[in-house]
Parts: C-alpha cells; sequence; structure tokens
C-alpha cells in the first residue's frame, strides 16, 4: 500500500494564484491571532520598554501556559461538535488542585499517589459530563455549567471551605525551576503536552475519528466509527488536562484557594475559537489554541500596562474591558462560521 | 374546449444542477375537474406542481391562471392567487394546536392582535365536515404532536382547505391515511368539484385515480406525454403511457444480456440469506444473494427499501429473522459491527449521511478503514494513508486537486465515487447501496454503477435501492419489487424491464384493491390501512 501510485488521476491543475492566497492568509485564525498578538506585544513594548525583556516574555508565555493546558480539553471537546463544550474546566482544574494539595501537604512522599488522585477526581467529573450530555441529552452548555455548581459544593464539603496543604517542593520546582535561559520548567511541560496533543489530533485515528465525528456524527456513525465512544473520551480527556492545568497551578502559587481557576472558564473557549476552532465542531487545532492563549495573555497584561484600572475602581474596569473583548471576539468568529456553512 | 383553460402553464423549464427536472411541459385544467398528475418517480410531475404552487421558481415558462398570469416570488403569492397545496412532508407545527395550525399564517385579527374566536369559527367547519377521519372527534385545541400520522395529513388537508383556494394541489396526500380518512377525503374533493374548484391530484395508487379523477396528465421525462379522459382509456394503457418503454427497448437490453451466461456457468453460492427480516417499515423480508451478484430493490417509493438497507447494516432496529452470511448468523446491532462483519453502506444523501464535507478528502476515503492500517490501532503514518487514498481515487477514477483540499470541493458525481470508494480498503462482501445516485447527472452516474459492477465481479454481492426503475434495469441482475415492507415481487431475465417494474410497483395496489372490494363491497377504496408506527418511522427517516 505504500508504494506511489504512478497510474494515478494526474491532480488537477488549478493552483490558486498569489491573489487568493494571499487572501487565504489572511483568513487563516492562526496567522492572524498570532499577528494580532505581535502588535498588541509590540505596543505594550513602546509603552513600556520593559515589557520587551527577555525576562517579561518568559513571564507572559508561563502564565499563558496554565490558560493553554486547561484549553486543551477544551479543544477537544468543541472539536467533536455536537455543540460541544466544556465550562467546567476551571472548575475542575480547582478540584484537582485542592484534591492534590491536601495529600502533598507540603512534602514529596506523596507525590505520584496525589497527583493520581488529582486526575481520578478530574475524570469523575469528565465521565459524569459525558454520560449527562451523551446519555441523558442534556445540551453541553447546560450540562458543563451545572457541573461548576455540583464541583464547587463537593469542594465546599470536602475542604469545609478551608483548603489544607500545600504543593509538594518537587512540584514547585518542576514548574517554576529554572532550566536554561531563564525558562520554567512548565514551559516544557507545555511544550511536550502541545507536542502530545497535536500528534494526537493529527496523527492517530482517534484524532482523524475525532474531526470526523465533529464534521459529521451520522457520516461517522454510518462508517462504522462510535461517536458516543469518540465523544466520552473527549470529555473525559478534557476533564483530565484541565486537571493537569489544575496541578500546574498548584505547583506555580504554592497554595490553593477555593476559586483557583475559575478565571481560566471562558477565556479557554475563547483562546480555543480565536484560535481557529470552530464552535460547529471538526474544524480547527491545538496550534491555534496555543496561539489564542498567548493572544489573550497578552491582551491582559496590556491592559494592565495602559494602567486601565487600579485607583479607586480597583481591578474593575480592566476586567469589563477584558470580557468585552471576549464577547466581540467570541461574536466575530460566530458570525464567520455560519459564512463557512 | 372553446373557453381557455382555468390553468394553463406552458414550456415549464427546470433544471437542477445537471438533473433536467423539466423540459418545456404543458400542462391545462379546466375548474371543477378533478385532474390527476401521472408519472414514475423522477418524471417531473411534483416539481411540476411546485413551479405552480411557487415552492420552485421555474428557468422558463408562463402559468396563466384565471386568464391572468402568475408569477409567484413564494408560496405566499399563489395563496393569495388561490392556490392551495397538501405535501407529503408535513408543514405543521407540532407544538401548537391544530386550530393555531390551521389559521397560521391568515390568522384574523385586528390591529395585530388575534381573534381566537374568529380563528375557531374558520377552522370548526372543516374540522366538523373531518370528524369521521378522526374518529369522530373534533380535535381543535389538541396538539398536533399528539395525533397519529395518519390525523395530522388529514390536518394538513384542513389547512389547505381554510385558505378556500380555487386550485387544490394534493401531492400524495392519501399515502398515510387510513381507508376511513380517505372516503371522507374524496368525499371532499367531490364537492369541492361540484363548487368549481380544481383539484390537482397526484398519486401512485390506480385505483384510486380511476375512482375519484376526471382526467388524467401523463408525465415523463420532464414532459407532459399525454391528457387523456379517465374511464376512456383502460388501466393497462395508462401504465404503458407511464412507463413509455416499449418492450426491446434500449434499457431493458443489457440485463438480458447479463443474466444469458449466468445460466450456463454453474452459480455461485449464496452469500446473504435473510429471512423473515422485520422491523419499523418492515414486515417479514426474505430473499438470498450470491456472490458477484447486483439486487435491486425497487416498488413505489419508501415501501421499505431504505429500511431493509438501514437495517442489515445495523443502523435501524430489528425485531425478528435471520440474515446468515456465508452461513453464519449476522446480527449487527450498530454500523461498526456491521463494518467488521464485511458489510459496507453507500447512503444517497452524501452530504447528511455519506461524507463529512468540510473535512479533507484523504479524511474522508479513511474514514471507514483506519483501524486497519493504524499502528497498534493507533498510530497513524500520513505516507500509508495518502497512498492508500490515491489507490482508491484510481480505482473509482475521481479527479481531484489535492487529497488536504475539503471533499465539498469535488463536483457532485465525484462527492458520490468517494462515498463509495471510501469502502474499498474495507474489503466488503456485501455492500448496500441506498439510491447512490441521488442527484448526480447521467455522466457521473454511468461511472458510479461501473464502479458498482466493479465490485460485484470482485466478488462482492452488491443491493442497490433506488428511485428510479430505469436505473435499477440498467444495472441490476435481479430486482426485488416491494410494498409496505414486503417482498411482493421478483424480475430478472427477460422480464426486468422498466415496463415490469412499473407494472409490478402498481398492479399490487390494484391486488389490494380486489381485496377490499371482497372483504367491503360498499367501498370502492382501496384498502391503505398503515400501520401508523411504520408510517411514522416513514416520515422520521
Amino acid at each position: 500500500m505504500s508504494a506511489p501510485v504512478t497510474g494515478g488521476p494526474t491532480p488537477v491543475a488549478e493552483r490558486p494564484d498569489r491573489g487568493t492566497r494571499a487572501r487565504a492568509l489572511l483568513r487563516d485564525p492562526v496567522l492572524v491571532s498570532g499577528a494580532l498578538a505581535v502588535l498588541l506585544w509590540a505596543t505594550a513594548a513602546l509603552i513600556s520598554p520593559s515589557f520587551a525583556s527577555w525576562g517579561q516574555v518568559v513571564t507572559l508565555l508561563t502564565l499563558a501556559s496554565f490558560l493553554g493546558v486547561i484549553a486543551i480539553g477544551q479543544t477537544l471537546v468543541i472539536i467533536a461538535g455536537g455543540e460541544g463544550i466544556d465550562l467546567s474546566v476551571g472548575a475542575t482544574a480547582t478540584l484537582a488542585a485542592i484534591v492534590a494539595s491536601r495529600y502533598m501537604d507540603g512534602a514529596n512522599d506523596n507525590l505520584p499517589l496525589s497527583v493520581l488522585l488529582a486526575l481520578a477526581a478530574a475524570a469523575v467529573v469528565g465521565v459524569i459530563n459525558a454520560c449527562g450530555v451523551l446519555f441523558f441529552r442534556v445540551p453541553p452548555l447546560v450540562m458543563t455549567l451545572g457541573m461548576i455548581a455540583v464541583v464547587y459544593g463537593f469542594i465546599r464539603l470536602y475542604t469545609g471551605g478551608q483548603p489544607a496543604g500545600s504543593a509538594a517542593p518537587l512540584l514547585r520546582t518542576l514548574i517554576n525551576g529554572d532550566t536554561v535561559f531563564g525558562i520554567p520548567g512548565v514551559l516544557w511541560l507545555w511544550l511536550a503536552l502541545s507536542v502530545l496533543v497535536i500528534w494526537i489530533l493529527r496523527r492517530t485515528s482517534f484524532g482523524w475519528r475525532l474531526y470526523a465525528v465533529g464534521g459529521n456524527a451520522t457520516t461517522a456513525y454510518l462508517s462504522g466509527v462510535n461517536p458516543v465512544a469518540v465523544k466520552f473520551s473527549a470529555y473525559v480527556l478534557s476533564s483530565l488536562f484541565a486537571g493537569i492545568g489544575g496541578l500546574l497551578l498548584l505547583g506555580y502559587s504554592e497554595n490553593v484557594f477555593l476559586r483557583l481557576a475559575d478565571p481560566y472558564m471562558l477565556p479557554s473557549v475563547a483562546a480555543t475559537v480565536i484560535g481557529g476552532t470552530a464552535l460547529i465542531g471538526g474544524v480547527g487545532g491545538y496550534l491555534g489554541t496555543i496561539i489564542g492563549a498567548i493572544l489573550l495573555t497578552v491582551l491582559d497584561s496590556f491592559l494592565r500596562i495602559v494602567q486601565i484600572g487600579g485607583g479607586e475602581w480597583g481591578d474593575a474596569p480592566r476586567q469589563i474591558i477584558y470580557g468585552a473583548v471576549l464577547v466581540v471576539v467570541l461574536s466575530a468568529y460566530g458570525r464567520q462560521k455560519r459564512l463557512r456553512q | 374546449m372553446d373557453a381557455p383553460p382555468f390553468l394553463r402553464m406552458s414550456g415549464v423549464h427546470k433544471r437542477y444542477g445537471g438533473v433536467t427536472a423539466l423540459a418545456g411541459a404543458d400542462f391545462a385544467a379546466n375548474a371543477g375537474t378533478v385532474h390527476a398528475v401521472l408519472g414514475p418517480n423522477g418524471s417531473g410531475k411534483s416539481t411540476l406542481l411546485k413551479v405552480l404552487t411557487g415552492v420552485v421558481a421555474p428557468d422558463a415558462g408562463d402559468v396563466l391562471l384565471d386568464g391572468r398570469p402568475l408569477r409567484p416570488k413564494s408560496p405566499r403569492d399563489t395563496l393569495a392567487a388561490g392556490v392551495s397545496a397538501v405535501y407529503q412532508e408535513l408543514s405543521l407545527i407540532e407544538d401548537f394546536t391544530v386550530v393555531d395550525n390551521l389559521v397560521l399564517g391568515v390568522e384574523p385579527g385586528r390591529f395585530g392582535l388575534r381573534d381566537a374566536r374568529a380563528a375557531r369559527a374558520r377552522a370548526l367547519p372543516w374540522l366538523e365536515r373531518f370528524a369521521p377521519a378522526f374518529g369522530g372527534r373534533v380535535p381543535v385545541d389538541e396538539r398536533v404532536a399528539d395525533l397519529d400520522p395518519g390525523e395530522r395529513q388529514v390536518v394538513e388537508i384542513c389547512k389547505a382547505l381554510v385558505r378556500d383556494p380555487r386550485v387544490l394541489v394534493l401531492d400524495e396526500a392519501t399515502a398515510s391515511l387510513r381507508r376511513r380518512q380517505v372516503e371522507v377525503l374524496f368525499d371532499v374533493v367531490g364537492e369541492l368539484r361540484d363548487q368549481g374548484v380544481l383539484v390537482l391530484f397526484i398519486t401512485h395508487r390506480l385505483a384510486e385515480i380511476t375512482a375519484l379523477c376526471d382526467r388524467a396528465t401523463i408525465m415523463r421525462g420532464g414532459t407532459d406525454v399525454a391528457t387523456v379522459t379517465v374511464g376512456e382509456v383502460p388501466e393497462r394503457e395508462l401504465v404503458e403511457l407511464m412507463s413509455g418503454t416499449p418492450a426491446g427497448a434500449p434499457g431493458a437490453a443489457p440485463a438480458a444480456e447479463r443474466a444469458a451466461p449466468e445460466e450456463g456457468a454453474a452459480a455461485p453460492a449464496v452469500l446473504l440469506a435473510v429471512t423473515d427480516l422485520a422491523g419499523p417499515g418492515l414486515n417479514g423480508v426474505s430473499f438470498t444473494i450470491r456472490a458477484g451478484e447486483v439486487l435491486g430493490l425497487g416498488g413505489l417509493q419508501g415501501q421499505g427499501q431504505s429500511e431493509l438497507l438501514a437495517s442489515l447494516f445495523g443502523a435501524a432496529r430489528r425485531t425478528g429473522g435471520r440474515v446468515l452470511l456465508d452461513g453464519a448468523p449476522v446480527h449487527p446491532r450498530s454500523p461498526k459491527q456491521a463494518v467488521r462483519a464485511g458489510l459496507a453502506y453507500v447512503p444517497g444523501n452524501r452530504g447528511g449521511q455519506g461524507l463529512a464535507l468540510g473535512r479533507p478528502i484523504l479524511e474522508n476515503l479513511a474514514l471507514p478503514s483506519l483501524g486497519r492500517r493504524a499502528l497498534l490501532g493507533v498510530g497513524l503514518s500520513r505516507a500509508t494513508e495518502q497512498a492508500a487514498a490515491r489507490g482508491v481515487a484510481a480505482r473509482i477514477g475521481t479527479t481531484y486537486g489535492s487529497l488536504d483540499d475539503p471533499v465539498s470541493t469535488l463536483s457532485g458525481g465525484n462527492q458520490q465515487k468517494v462515498v463509495v470508494g471510501k469502502w474499498f480498503p474495507t474489503e466488503p462482501v456485501v455492500v448496500l447501496m441506498d439510491d447512490p445516485a441521488k442527484g448526480i447527472d447521467v455522466g457521473a452516474k454511468a461511472e458510479m454503477f461501473a464502479v458498482v459492477r466493479e465490485l460485484a465481479e470482485s466478488g462482492a454481492a452488491v443491493i442497490v435501492g433506488s428511485s428510479d426503475d430505469r436505473e435499477l434495469v440498467e444495472v441490476c441482475d435481479r430486482v426485488l419489487v416491494l410494498f409496505e415492507g414486503r417482498v411482493v415481487d421478483e424480475v430478472q431475465g427477460d422480464r426486468l424491464t422498466e415496463d415490469t417494474l412499473i407494472a409490478s410497483a402498481m398492479h399490487i395496489t390494484q391486488a389490494d384493491v380486489a381485496a377490499a372490494r371482497t372483504d367491503d363491497a360498499a367501498s370502492h377504496l382501496p384498502d391503505i390501512d398503515h400501520d401508523p408506527v411504520a408510517a411514522e418511522q416513514e416520515q422520521g427517516t
């Protein structure tokens, strides 16, 4: 089968001319988002030159890595289609961090066990999400939104309102420790996870089936794929990656609090969509999500640099602008999706 | 004869992509008559009436109603002109009550406020008239969702009548009705005729034509062939006019040629044996098929052909019967299991069921056979996938720019070839095709059926369901005629002509008429008591 077919049909000679190719580049969400991120970063650097320093860039990417890891699962679930979305990633990440910190209790002895327990707790959330969406036909938006409340309720019960313990020293070293050029370990972890996810999406039968199910679930079903199994895996993987994100956050911040990963819920959706993964499913990939996560992090830092907020209003104006940008971006991409249909 | 006809349509042309639906059809009918429009599937009769009702805009042609030109931009305009239609596909809103559905779009009211009393006053007479069709009750305030399929069809008819039409179009409106409901409808149609309404009637049931219609226009290949007075022509002649192919026509030849050598050679063993297969829309289907054979499923539309294929493929529930593949029982509960057992399924609805349109050609071709090439069932190599896809594309003769282009960039014919070709790497032993040539042009159709024959010659058994009798004659070795979920006739060899297929599909209905007459001497109507569950299933698919 691997021998090249010489007698095959000659590909129709219809190369796009330069104009259409340029326009296609303009429409490539990954490139557009990347360009926007660089533009924002450059502007911020003009306003505040320290923004351009190597240390600041590394800090930016470190901040982006948590969003990036939490958005891995979001990307998978959205690609799987059927209005797939996982709003519970923030809560799940928090749950994993809280479970892990309690078992680590600031020591290395229980590190492997606590990681396993944290990921198991996250996986349970994924299984419940998947069951609700796939067997009880709850719309994913409603199901995962409801799960947020359930997970936080559970966290409250579990901790009695006061999270216990702290990160194991080894975990902290793994996340924050300098490797080369001041790059912390967490960035290498993010790189490794990214390579893994992109490989899963592009070079495994699960990845291809995921795109097929998202592109047209009926076709996939009639081609011998089990769409329920594929989507089930997507939801469980989403929670697992959210759990990993929670562990990274725990290592970074050393202590946990009840709303640790809360701020990642909407940005994880936005990073995915900005990166070109369409909410209709079957389109996109993780490379775009990486760019999306970086863009959103740059935007957040930019708003801090230009000192919107602060003073008597505190953080509020920055949050309002950030939220408004998310809504504008999401609706802009939503419109594009409709045109494409 | 002297006065111009009430309705005249002339030179109506309509093309859908590469398919010509109407090629200069003329049509005329008088007020106060019931006029049948007959023809085989794909003859253009439905399109002609959709032009009249404004659902379809013609490419050319004029419509004169009562001497005035009718150029509808939408069904709303034709409604205003007094043309009202009832289609097979229902247009009711399930969560609305019957009365709300009936007055939808013509709600009586003032200053934008609905007048509920006036609405009832308008809807009630018709519902009362049809009370026997609802089992004696008048379901004004019942939700449409709570009615059975036959009752919904009656509501649909009432909806057309509430609009006080001068022209009433009934497009297979009796298909899901019970006999009692048909009787009421026919009485009402008789009254409308006496009031000067023109009723246009599309049906496949010959008995209904002789019972109800005054005139009949026969359509074939997008044009009108003849207009006759019902009662002056024998039924047999009507059937002949519809099929249009006298014995020995070109279409009939290939089947006979193919059948001949098989008699001499030793027949290959039975590959698939189906016994008493039952399920939604299926009432005990039995047949066998040999390796290398192309078996057709014919008959009127919606008689269980699609359900049979879906059931064999594990995509529809099976409630009874046995299927033996190479002597071993197979009972797939999902397409996944069916694929593993060596079955393949080609749906006619390629956008909805056959392809993931936005995904690359490569992925579409690879999907059913991914597991076979994956390392440890997981890892894929791009080079291997591309080589496999190129091999398939060469076999099915698809031209493409790049395998990474979305499959939607291909022409309809090439898309359908991808739907067939994606099964090649799974090496299927039984290929199930549900109207595989729907909506592709003649050239692509021929190429696609060449692929089908190639599959059969390589030793697979191929089952083809089709709504086009000519297609069945050209492609199949043998055709089963289905009616109401049963096999009622088997046509092969010299008998395999379009003529026989049409007659076979129609005469069943006549046989039923005869049965109905002996059952119930008072009734002149065919027994078309549908199983409501089956009818609902049909509508669901």
